[in-house]
């Protein structure tokens, strides 16, 4: 009530400055203190506080936004030759399609007379999503020679799931010029698009180019993991005993190596693992089960190549890009 | 404020950049300027100079140029990780322009704090983290110092 009051008082001696601008036409601005700002700029912090901030807005409806040349950029910033015709396309989503017709037809606009001329990017999609699989699948193959085909799903599981595709395509600018019905664009469409976008990327400059494409930007994400964070192992003895038996390695047999502070809140055992009385890993523990498990997952480690002091992975670039330039510089 | 005090990370990258190619993260930059104004007298020049330039030369940023009616000329940069900075350029001449632009293409878009140490790695240690059991010989029991040899 209060601050109807005041606002009240605002329009009357607003309505004063406006009569006092009539009269005297020379004079557009009164010059004195602004004592309904107070009042108003309260009144604003308080709507806010009560409707929270306002709703986000897709960038392309804020100022200084050219679609054209956003897609071209984004094709010159991942150094990459896109049709650009074929970007475009991958980057409208069926949802898109749907809330725009819809919109139109609230609108009252004629479907024949502004027909949406758009083609949604579902089949682009779809071949992106079967490509990136097969690539990141025989990466993982060459790159841990020895790891079984359940690891190598679980690696490539990991790597195209939501998450880390969201993530990296939210970092590659996708988010914005992803044509999507909701605007904080959720993870599954953003997904989507960027499957689409690989799916173009193969159609305008073939198989090759997009392995590299994904090399570069999704096997990049496996740097600093750790195998079991990604594929989980529920019983890493029993796949040991498989693994060792596959190798005619004999049996694994647990021993208590080391044991600190038994009695206290926090015990510490080391279990080391034996076979044919040699050791093959050892792991700390808070109890003597969970040190042989974890004794067990660095033996796993160490059979499969995928320890933490393995030598990290090629990720150089294709050795035709090499500019004769710099060639001729090093031979000289 | 101490340093200790001052909010601070450690030195990264966006997306492991570098480790594959090389991603210029800044995406987008308008320059806004007003027609008139004394202060934004550099950004003109620098517009009829070299903004054509500089376009050419980062064909990965979209730059916009926007005269608004506004005595503060700034630059808005926008980064792939969708930070934002503005940068106010009242009265600063045409190099000093191009000058500012360069280190904002430059940069990763991660906010501008203390970095703890100009290094960091994931795996620091290659041999493993020392801990009080390493080159012991195994043994059940509490730790004790280490037998002498020549007893």
């Amino acid at each position: 009530m209060a601050s109807g009051y005041i606002l009240n008082r605002g329009a009357l001696t607003l309505g004063i400055h406006c009569q006092r601008v009539c009269r005297n036409i020379s004079v557009t601005q009164v010059r004195e203190k602004k004592r309904w700002m107070r009042a108003y700029t309260y009144l604003m912090e308080k709507k806010l506080k009560l409707e929270g901030p306002p709703p986000p807005k897709p960038r392309s409806q804020l100022p200084n936004w050219d679609y054209h040349a956003e897609v071209q950029a984004f094709s010159n910033r991942l150094h990459e030759n896109f049709s650009l015709e074929l970007l475009k396309t991958a980057f409208i989503n069926p949802c898109y399609l749907q809330a725009e017709q819809e919109r139109r037809r609230g609108l009252g606009v004629d479907s024949e007379a502004a027909a949406l001329v758009l083609k949604d990017n579902i089949q682009l999609s779809s071949t992106g999503a079967a490509l990136t699989k097969s690539f990141l699948t025989d990466w993982c193959r060459a790159s841990f020679p020895s790891l079984p085909s359940e690891g190598v799903e679980g690696i490539v599981g990991h790597l195209t799931s939501l998450t880390v595709v969201a993530h990296v395509a939210r970092n590659l600018g996708v988010e914005d010029l992803t044509m999507s019905a909701e605007c904080p664009v959720p993870d599954d469409v953003i997904h989507h698009t960027f499957m689409a976008v690989i799916g173009a990327l193969e159609k305008s400059s073939g198989v090759e180019r997009t392995g590299y494409f994904l090399r570069d930007f999704l096997a990049t994400q496996l740097i600093g993991k750790d195998l079991f964070d990604i594929w989980t192992v529920v019983n890493p003895m029993g796949l040991l005993v498989e693994e060792l038996t596959k190798r005619n390695i004999a049996l694994p047999e647990p021993r208590l190596i080391r044991a600190a502070g038994a009695s206290t809140v926090l015990p510490l055992y080391f279990v080391g693992l034996y076979s044919d009385k040699k050791l093959l890993a050892q792991g700390p523990g808070e109890t003597l089960v969970a040190a042989e498990e974890e004794a067990a997952r660095v033996a796993l480690r160490k059979i499969y190549g995928y320890t933490e002091n393995r030598r990290p992975s090629d990720f150089s670039p294709p050795q035709q890009h090499q500019q004769p330039l710099i060639t001729s510089v090093s031979s000289n | 404020m101490t340093s200790r005090g001052t909010p601070s990370r450690f030195l990264q990258s966006v997306l492991q950049n570098g480790v594959g190619r090389y991603v210029c993260q800044l995406k987008r930059i308008s320059l806004i300027f007003s027609k008139k104004a004394q202060s934004s007298l550099g950004v003109r020049e620098f517009i009829e100079e070299g903004v054509v330039d500089y376009a050419k030369k980062n064909p990965s940023t979209v730059v916009y140029v926007s005269p608004q009616a506004s005595r503060i000329p700034k630059i808005v940069a926008e980064y792939l990780n969708g930070s934002v900075r503005e940068e106010i350029i009242t009265n600063k001449t045409s190099p000093q322009v191009l000058e500012l632009l360069t280190k904002l293409t430059n940069q990763s878009g991660l906010d501008i704090i203390r970095i703890r140490k100009p290094f960091h790695t994931d795996s620091p240690s290659i041999q493993g983290q020392w801990h009080p059991f390493t080159n012991r010989p195994p043994s059940i029991g509490p730790i004790r110092p280490q037998k002498q040899d020549n007893k």
